[in-house]
Order: C-alpha cells, then structure tokens, then sequence
C-alpha cells in the first residue's frame, strides 16, 4: 500500500537558502529533470514524516510571480496545476531571507493569491542575528495570517517544526488572504474576470491586467481573442486616471502591506555592523586588487587542472594501454582484433584520458560558484562585456566554456534578456574548450618545442584566440543579427558563504558522467565510423587482406636484425600506406584534397580534420590511426616528451619526408591548431544549442560561421607563415 | 531642515546614504528594480561608484549598471550611518 502523499513546492528568490532547504528535506531521494518545452531544471524529492510521504518540489529561484517569459510561466502553471503529470501542490513553502525580510515577502504576498496553504519559512535566522535584527515570529505570524518557522537550512535547525507545519497547513486546509488592492483595482478585477468568464484562474486575470506585454497577456491574447486586448487597454487607462496605475499599483500595494505587518515585528539596531562578507567585498571588489585576484585565481585554476589531474591521467593512459595490448595479444589479425584495439579502446580511452582535468575544472567552478564568487568575477567583468555588448553575467558561462561548451552553454539560462543570452551561447563554442588541448599539446610538443618559452606561448596564444575572437563575434551579431537596446544590467551579490561540500560533490559527479556518457556514446559512434572508414576496403588486389599482410610483414621484421630489418619494416610501412589509400576514407580525402592545399595540408591531415566534426578529441586517435600508430601511448603524458612519442615521431617524419610539407611544417601545424580552435568541431554543442534555442537554424548558423572563419583563419595562418619561411 | 536637492544616483560617491526618490524608464524595469527592493522611498548606499556600481539596498547589495533612458534619482543623507 503507498502511504499518503502531500505534495509541497518550495518557492523564493535566489540565494535564499532554497536549494539548501531541498537538499535537507529530501536527502538524496530526488530526481533532476526539465520541463518539457522550456530550458527549466525540474527537481522533484520526497521525504517521509510518519505515515505521510511529502513530494517535495523546488522550483527556479524566482523574485516575482510575474512571468515574463515561457520559462517563468513554467512555475506559475506548475503551482496552479496546469501541468500535464505534475500533480498541483497542496502547500506552498515560501522560504525567505531574515536579513531582508521586506524584499522577499513581495514574492511571499503573490503566492496568497494562489489559493492554496502557505507555510513561511524564515532561513538564514543565524546571520540575522550575527546582524543584530531580531525578529518576533509569533508576531509575524499573526500579522501575515501564516505558519511561521524560523529554520537554519544549512545546519538541519527547525526542520521537523517545518514539516509539522507543512503537515498540519495541509490538513486543515486554511487559505491564506490575499493582500488587499485599491478597491478601483479589484473592481475591474472582478469585470475583467465576469468577461472572461469561468475557467482561467484570478491570479492569471490578476497577471493579465498588471503584467504590460507579460506572458499571460500573451498566452490569453491567443485564447480568448483581440477584443481581450482592447478591454485590458481599456481597463489600465482607467486605473491610471483613478490613481491606481499598472504596473506601479503592484509594487506599491503589495509593498506597503508588508511594511506595515512587519512594522513591529522587526528590531533592527542603529547602525549595520560590518560582517566578514562586508569584509572580503571591499577587497574582492576593488577595482585594482580584486582584478589581480580574479587573475591570479584563473591562472591557479588552470595550473590546477595540468598539474592536479596528471596523475589519474597518466593511470587512466596505462590502463587503456593495458587493455589494449591485452586484445591485441589475445586476437589474431582481423577486423575484430583491430575494431576493438585500435577503435574503441584507444579511440575511446584517450578521450577519457580527460575525465580528471574535467572534474577537477566542475570542482572549481561549483565552489567558486557555491561560495558567492562568481558574482563578484561578473561585477569585476561587466565593464569588459559591455564594451562588446553583453553584460557581467555573460562572463561566468564563456568562463565554464574553457572547460566545455556544454556547461557554459547552459550556465546562459541565468542571463534574462534573450538577445544576450543568444549570442552568448552562439560565440560559447568559441572559447577553447579542454577537447581542444589533447592536439594542441600534441603538435605543440611535436613541432613547436623549441626554444623552452614556445609551447607556453603558443598555448597561451591559441586560448587568446577564442578569449579575443569570442567577444568580437559578439559584438559583430549584437550589431546585426541581434540588434536591440541594450538592456540594463542589474545582479543581486549574495553574501560569501562557506560552499556545501554535497553540493560541489553533485557538480562533480554530475559533470564526470556526462563526459563518460559522452565517450560512450557520440565519440565511440564517431570512432568506430571512422576506424571503418579507414578500415575497408580491406582486399589487396591479389585477394588477400591487407591487414594481415602487414601484421605479417611487420612480424617477420621482429625476428631479422640490421638492414634486412629495416627493409621488410619499409615493406609493411609501404602496404599499410597503400591500404590507408584506398580506404573510403583515403579516397574521399584525395578527392577533397585541393581544398586542404591552401591550407598547407594533404589528405590525411584533411580527413583527420573532417572526422573529428562529431566530436573534436576524435583527432588525435584519428592521426593515430591514419599514421598507424597502434600504440600511441603516453602522447598526453606531459608535454616535453611528446615528440618522442611514437605518433610524434611519425608525424614528424611523415611531414618531413614530403619536399613541400618538410619546408612548411611549423605553417602546416599552425594552420592546423588555428583550425581547431575557431571550429564548432563538437555535435554535443550543437545539440545542446539547438535544445536551448529551441531551433535547428541557430545550431545551424553557428556550425557555418565556425567553420568559415576555421577555414579563413587556417588559410591566413598558412599563407602568412609561407611568406615568412620564404 | 530643508529636504537636500534631488540628483541622479551615479553622482552619489562611495560611502554615502541617499533615500530614491524616483526610479524611471521602462515599465518592465522599473518592476524589475522594485522586486530587487529599489524602489521610491527606500533608503541606499553606494559602495562602489562608477558603471557598474554596487549599491547596498536593505542588506543585500545589487550590482547595477544603468543608461541615460532608465533613470535612478536619488535625495542623499548628510548624516553618515542612518540604517
């Protein structure tokens, strides 16, 4: 038998402790969704208290039940049980802030007028008192016509009287009354709802007539008809004669009800002491010192990466290698020996060589964000973005863009205004993310090592690109495609707080599992595409399989010593060139060869480059086995060693050989690495982009115009290098 | 004591406590500002001038940066620590 369900929404303005009350009540029984149609987290949990089981909702931080946009609608239906599946709440918990109780009870009085029981919760009580505001919760309670509980989410303090009162609000039932407005106000209330008649709830006609070009004006424009519009036209123009006007009367109304029911129910003292937080703002802030921190911060962050993940990298190489040569000894030479070898296990493990560089990246990012510090980083920011046209808030996901398009991508849901949000998700995918690094160091190491400074330099230029192109594609799509008044930028900065350890723990794991889905789908898809292309045909002219044929020469090779080695070695480089020639692959590449030339490349960089479109780590497994290098171990173990590796020497010997490709190998590896970094090389990003515009044609624009500017980028980098060597 | 004169809230310096006297420009912003808590009558400290400022509104600090078609303005307050 199921026990008896309550079911509870969880509503207040970001930074309350909301999440944290979330975590408390449900522990880790809850489940992380998205509305369906809109870019909203759904988060749904249970508790359990006796024999009622409560399903306990957390909706988006929001300051006001006044949407503007589907994804704010998400919540209002979501409360009013609009909802396909999601039953409607049976008690709203408003959680509010007891350092700026006045502020927060605005959204407090809009849940009133839902009609269902509210329960106030009053977190943070801790650092209301470190303030010196005292407050009298009884008295509170009376005034506001709620439960009242004062609660300290972060420490568990005032839970069970908070479900209690959850419990016994839903028991009796009690409906809390609503704030009263302007009788003028209700008066056309009450007309506007008796034209439109039974079936739409007060609040929505409540939103229709104070919400100017708003969501439910929209929504029931569509529904009931354009003589709707006129009668709200008509029926605002008549408040503002009577003294009421919209939007005004809200704010007005609702704010000098609560200022009145608090009255006397908060103490404050006389002057505001100076907490830690107020403390580490003068510093953090600062326009000089706070700067050089957020610098110095960033590079740690980054030292952090290389030097924290190195040793699970060099660990997760091994193991990869382990298993590789496992297959290899246990197989015999074949499609399968080679599909398993050289396709999924190495294709695959060097991609997740990457896994701790990413979880150490989430880590940080979740702390710097958990503790209130990124919102100081987007303050410091903001004069930067607005030069090209975007705001603060812009900057913390092209920030997480270093690390991966994805998050970054969607870190832009906390940017309100449209235009910004878009265009901050379309030049997104042109910072350089971690996917970029693994050729990056590669042909860093193999060609651009020396003197000492040159591969810090070049990687340091390579980032450049993306962090200069980036704004500067912005600024070229707010002038034209996205043209519009800039909005006005305005960001509340929550007090520093220690940051939860769960919380970053669920960053981490979250963030470590999309990257392994990742590999185990999109890139083992693409890897084992590309291993067949490369792969078939596989028939020698005479019949027999090219294959084992090489296995074979390079297996007599082992046992001859001197010159005779050397020769047979020749012999099975020979065949397997040929093989890779006359592959799918190799044919498509020599017929698209004359568009890689003036980019100083041949066909098997080409094609390298063109089968890393679904997922760019692709290439340097691709190089491997265009070059056939099987064993292409420890290239991504620091970065001196890489030209010793095997597919390093290879390829250094491979473009030296060649007269033309020998003179302009350092053009050749720029124009490629230049490649790389401006190019939409990921079909993740372009998913996530297409399920957060909700459009095939932005994914679609962006993937051309990253791979124009790739293409000219590599093409300038070339020639202007070709000109230089002479 | 006469009320001091009214003037816009980038021309507040650092450190200084001012009452709004009038927050305009578009009706959505002007919204947006009153459920942030900054609204007319509330009372305000800058404490960072220039594009963006920080201001202290109640006890939570917004991050703002306005232009000329939205507008703050503001009435300040001689005596330094009034709460």
């Amino acid at each position: 038998m199921s026990l008896p369900t309550l079911t509870v929404a969880l509503v207040g303005n970001p930074n309350t402790g909301k999440s944290t009350l979330f975590n408390a009540l449900t522990c880790l029984r809850q489940h992380v969704g998205n509305y369906p149609g809109v870019t909203v987290e759904k988060k749904i949990g249970t508790c359990r208290d006796g024999e009622i089981k409560l399903q306990i909702i957390d909706l988006p931080g929001t300051y006001s039940l006044a949407p503007r946009s589907p994804d704010e609608m998400v919540s209002v239906d979501h409360l009013l049980g609009h909802l396909k599946d999601e039953p409607r709440p049976d008690v709203i918990v408003s959680i509010v802030d007891a350092t700026n109780l006045e502020r927060h009870l605005y959204l407090t009085t809009q849940l009133l007028d839902l009609g269902q029981p509210v329960v106030l919760a009053v977190n943070l009580i801790d650092r209301a008192k470190n303030l010196g505001i005292q407050i009298d919760f009884a008295r509170l309670s009376e005034r506001l016509g709620l439960p009242v509980v004062p609660i300290q989410a972060n420490r568990g303090v005032g839970l069970d009287a908070l479900k209690q009162a959850i419990l016994s609000a839903g028991n009796s039932g009690v409906l809390p009354k609503p704030v009263p407005f302007p009788e003028p106000f209700q008066k056309e209330l009450q007309a506007l709802s008796a034209a439109i008649g039974p079936g739409v709830e007060p609040y929505l006609i409540e939103r229709l007539l104070l919400d100017v070009g708003g969501h439910t004006e929209r929504q029931l424009s569509e529904k009931l008809g354009p003589t709707l519009a006129s009668r709200v036209g008509d029926a605002r123009a008549r408040l503002a004669t009577a003294g009421c006007p919209v939007p005004a009367v809200e704010a007005r109304t609702r704010f000098s009800w609560i200022r009145q029911a608090v009255s006397d129910c908060i103490t404050r003292p006389a002057t505001r002491p100076v907490t830690w937080s107020d403390k580490l703002d003068r510093v953090f802030t600062h326009r000089i010192w706070g700067t050089l921190i957020f610098l110095l911060l960033m590079f740690a962050v980054f030292e952090a990466i290389f030097i924290g993940a190195e040793p699970l990298m060099k660990l997760i190489s091994a193991a990869k290698d382990w298993l590789a040569e496992l297959v290899k000894e246990g197989l015999s030479p074949g499609p399968l020996r080679s599909l398993i070898a050289d396709g999924i296990i190495n294709g695959v493990g060097g991609v997740l060589v990457f896994l701790p560089q990413i979880i150490i990246l989430f880590a940080v990012i979740a702390v710097l964000e958990d503790c209130g510090y990124m919102a100081r980083a987007a303050f410091l920011m903001d004069k930067l973005m607005a030069k090209c046209g975007l705001n603060g808030k812009s900057f913390i996901p092209l920030l997480s863009s270093v690390a991966c398009a994805i998050p970054g991508i969607m870190a832009t849901r906390v940017i309100e205004n449209r235009r910004d949000r878009l265009a901050t998700i379309l030049v997104a995918p042109l910072m350089s993310c971690s996917a970029r690094l693994p050729l990056y160091t590669l042909l860093i190491g193999v060609f651009l090592s020396d003197p000492w400074w040159l591969p810090g330099v070049t990687l340091f230029g390579l980032y450049m690109i993306g962090l200069i192109t980036a704004p500067l594609v912005a600024l070229v799509l707010k002038r034209t495609l996205l043209r519009g008044e800039t909005p006005i930028f305005v960001m509340e900065m929550p007090a520093f707080k220690v940051p939860q350890v769960r919380a970053v723990i669920r960053r981490m794991v979250g963030a470590g599992w999309a990257f392994v889905y990742r590999a185990g789908t999109m890139i083992l898809a693409s890897m084992i595409l590309v291993w067949a292309c490369l792969y078939f045909p596989v028939t020698m002219p005479d019949g027999r399989s090219y294959d084992v044929a090489t296995e074979e020469r390079r297996d007599e090779a082992k046992s001859l010593e001197g010159e005779e080695k050397e020769s047979k070695q020749q012999e099975a480089n020979a065949l397997h060139g040929e093989w890779k020639r006359q592959s799918y692959l190799g044919r498509l590449g020599r017929w698209l060869e004359p568009t890689f030339t003036p980019l100083g490349w041949d066909w098997k960089i080409g094609m390298s480059a063109l089968a890393s479109f679904p997922a760019r780590e692709v290439i340097v497994g691709t190089l491997g086995i265009v070059y056939d290098q099987g064993e292409k171990d420890e290239e991504e173990d620091g970065e001196k060693k890489v030209a010793d590796t095997p597919l390093g020497k290879t390829i250094q010997e491979e473009w030296s050989k060649d007269e033309h490709r020998g003179k302009y190998r350092i053009p050749t590896a720029l124009s490629l690495l230049v490649f790389f970094a401006l190019c939409c090389q990921c079909a993740s990003t372009l998913a996530v982009i297409r399920r957060e515009t909700r459009s095939w044609a932005w994914p679609a624009f962006t993937f051309t115009y990253m791979t124009v500017l790739a293409y000219i980028g590599a093409l300038v980098t070339f020639q202007i290098g070709k000109l230089i060597v002479g | 004591m006469p009320l001091s004169p009214i003037f816009p809230l980038d021309m507040l310096k650092p450190g200084e406590w001012a009452d709004v006297a009038d927050v305009s420009g578009d009706a959505g912003w002007v919204c947006r500002m009153a459920e942030l808590g900054l609204r007319e009558g509330c009372r305000i400290q800058m404490i960072q001038d220039g594009t963006p400022c920080l201001l202290r509104v109640a006890d939570c600090k917004l991050c703002l940066r306005s232009d000329d078609t939205s507008q703050i303005l503001v009435r300040p307050l001689h005596s330094a620590k009034v709460v």
